[in-house]
């Protein structure tokens, strides 16, 4: 499982960067979105997701003892937060990317004004 | 447990929802938001007061947001160290709102310009105050958000085109952050600061391997001076500082910056330096992860340094000038933190250099807010901020010439100003690291500031020459200086001469917050981790 999920995370984080250094403003935006997913699975991942194993879940092999085995409901919270900032940045980048085609009139971000 | 540690971040918010539900009425709006930043001022003078500075003063209280005991839920801490930060916050933040009524136009200032000031204000605020990792990087995130729009507030091509930019830096920056806090969560079981500071201490009694943290706190590193805009991230700087409207420029220069080089020292000094992690990196060894931030911080803050320096000597519009020479002054204070990385923890140098980076930070803060400020008022006053339009300023506004004089003085560090105890003391903490561990890397590093004081000088005194002597130009013929802003730029040079002149207890204030940031079991004691097994 965590094998699958290295490439899972790697994979993201390859195509988000690959993205981000186009010239095209559209892909840069996109960039960002998968980016911050990559970051999402990674902080999953964190919780240690095998299954019913209590001792790999760091919160409960730590401060626990005697409780029942289930996933760490900490990295869930976490990405939960995270999800909902990215949400909103993402929004911003959209409506953000839109004017500033509009100010420089093309979709070269690299023909942008410095 | 105290409700006033609380209270300045209650405050920001509450004004922030009150300006924004007031949008249609610009008189009331304009005067809330006035209110809640004296209201934060005085939330924060009463909580400093009481908690840290005062003869009653507990040193450090901690707020548990909801309730819930440490290290499960989130633990807001006013210790020593954040309160100097809240301190220049508060100072920076009163100057700018009062500019802001005078400087941003009426129908600008109408839409968003007060709630994102003082969302900018709540995100600075709990990065200061929180005692949670995670937490941490919420506020960075609120911070940000408010930034991005400051930075395209005008929608220019320029301006849009520097957010974009400064956003997806910044986007990319937080994944960073988000993968050490990922990773640092994994380690040690905690997100909670104190919780983390103590596991790192002791690993085998809470049977965790912290040989990681020395790879994430990397992480953290970069994504902390990427915020702080230490070379080699210094890139987006001088982009979105000019595209801002100026009072917010002086808020990027004086607080959002310093929020950076906080998080650094916190982090580093308070959390990670009891870590007892052998490093064996690049043929280096060392003990704890803070001999591994001293050579990579001493180098940053010295390429700051001279970066700076340079883009500064050459820059043709005033704001470029200041924004570059921002870039540098954050060098003078990643030095003396850098060389505090490297001294001996039982020794008396670390303390004093931190001390010596603090004091720097509120003198910059003060003296680049003032300079910012200014450079919004020459603005104002003659549509223009190119060096070869201006001339003259000194004859024809006297008063304003003089605020930016004491500003420039300071920056150059003549005494009595506030600079010159910012240079002194970080000089004197170069000096002494380098007579402690004679060497390159801590000569390279007085020579770097060395060599930024002499460029500071240089650029000063080009500013000065250049825009406020010899003959007046049309559009400084044409100026007229409105007072309501120059009245802000007095007060704020004179507080740079103040801080000079009044120097004795704002450094023991600067004490008390080094020996706060350097007390690591201080700090876990007064979060009182009362849950989980170690309790």
């Amino acid at each position: 499982m965590s094998v699958a999920l290295a490439i899972a995370v790697g994979g993201l984080f390859a195509v988000g960067t690959f993205l981000l250094l186009q010239r095209d403003l559209i892909r840069v935006v996109l960039g960002v979105a998968v980016v911050s997913q990559a970051t999402f699975v990674y902080l999953i991942a964190m919780g240690g997701i095998d299954e019913g194993a209590r001792d790999l879940v760091p919160v409960l092999d730590t401060h626990g003892g005697g409780v029942p085995e289930i996933a760490d409901p900490v990295v869930q919270a976490l990405v939960l937060t995270a999800i909902v900032i990215s949400f909103g940045t993402t929004a911003l980048a959209l409506v953000l990317s839109y004017r500033a085609y509009e100010e420089n009139e093309t979709m070269d971000v690299t023909e942008w004004a410095r | 447990m105290s409700l006033l540690v609380i209270a300045p971040l209650l405050v920001a918010v509450t004004t922030a929802v009150l300006t924004l539900a007031l949008g249609r009425r610009p008189g009331i709006q304009r005067a809330t938001s006035v209110v809640g930043v004296l209201g934060y001022v005085g939330t924060v003078s009463a909580a400093v007061w009481t908690l840290v500075l005062g003869p009653a003063a507990p040193g450090a209280a901690v707020y548990q947001v909801g309730g819930w005991p440490a290290p499960f839920g989130i633990t807001l801490v006013l210790d020593g160290l954040s309160a100097f930060m809240l301190t220049i916050a508060a100072g920076v933040g009163i100057a700018s709102i009062l500019f802001s009524i005078r400087y941003v136009t009426p129908e600008n200032q109408r839409v968003y310009y007060h709630p994102l000031f003082h969302m900018l204000l709540v995100g600075v605020t709990g990065a200061f105050l929180t005692g949670d990792l995670f937490n941490l990087f919420v506020w960075f995130e609120v911070m940000l958000i408010a930034s991005y729009v400051f930075v395209a507030f005008y929608g220019t091509d320029r301006a849009t085109a520097a957010s974009f930019r400064y956003l997806v830096m910044n986007v990319f920056g937080s994944a960073l952050m988000l993968i050490a806090v990922g990773g640092l969560y994994a380690t040690t079981g905690t997100l909670n600061m104190a919780d983390m500071a103590r596991r790192l201490a002791a690993p085998d009694a809470y049977g965790i391997d912290p040989a990681p943290v020395v790879g994430l706190s990397a992480l953290l590193l970069a994504v902390f001076a990427l915020k702080a805009g230490l070379v080699p991230f210094q890139f987006w700087v001088p982009g979105a500082y000019t595209a801002a409207p100026t009072p917010i420029t002086a808020m990027f220069a004086g607080v959002t910056k310093k929020v950076g080089m906080y998080a650094i020292v916190r982090l580093y000094f308070t959390v990670f330096a009891a870590a007892a992690v052998p490093v064996d990196l690049f043929g280096m060894t060392a003990a704890s992860p803070l001999a591994f931030l001293a050579p990579v911080l001493g180098a940053m803050g010295a390429a700051s340094i001279v970066v700076g320096g340079f883009g500064a000597v050459g820059q043709d519009r005033l704001e470029g000038v200041f924004a570059y020479s921002s870039v540098g002054q954050v060098g003078f204070i990643a030095v003396p933190v850098a060389i505090a990385a490297a001294a001996d923890p039982a020794g008396t140098l670390r303390g004093a250099a931190v001390a010596a980076a603090l004091v720097f930070a509120l003198h910059h803060a003060l003296a680049k807010g003032l300079l910012f400020l200014s450079v919004g008022a020459i603005e104002d006053a003659t549509d223009t901020d190119r060096l070869r339009e201006l001339g003259g300023l000194a004859d024809r506004s006297p008063v304003l010439s003089g605020a930016v004089f004491v500003g420039l003085l300071s920056l150059m560090g003549l005494p009595p100003l506030a600079g010159f105890f910012g240079k002194l003391l970080a000089f004197d903490a170069a000096v002494r690291g380098l007579a402690s561990d004679p060497g390159v890397a801590p000569a390279l590093a007085l020579v770097a500031l060395l060599l930024g004081a002499v460029l500071t000088i240089l650029y000063a005194t080009r500013v000065w020459i250049v825009g406020f002597w010899g003959r007046e130009t049309p559009a400084v013929e044409a100026a007229s200086v409105d007072s309501g802003q120059v009245a802000v730029l007095v007060a704020l040079a004179a507080a740079v001469v103040l801080v000079g002149v009044g120097f004795d207890p704002v450094y023991r204030f600067a004490e008390t917050a080094a020996t706060a940031a350097l007390d690591g079991e201080a700090y876990v004691e007064v979060v009182g981790l009362e849950g989980g097994d170690g309790a």
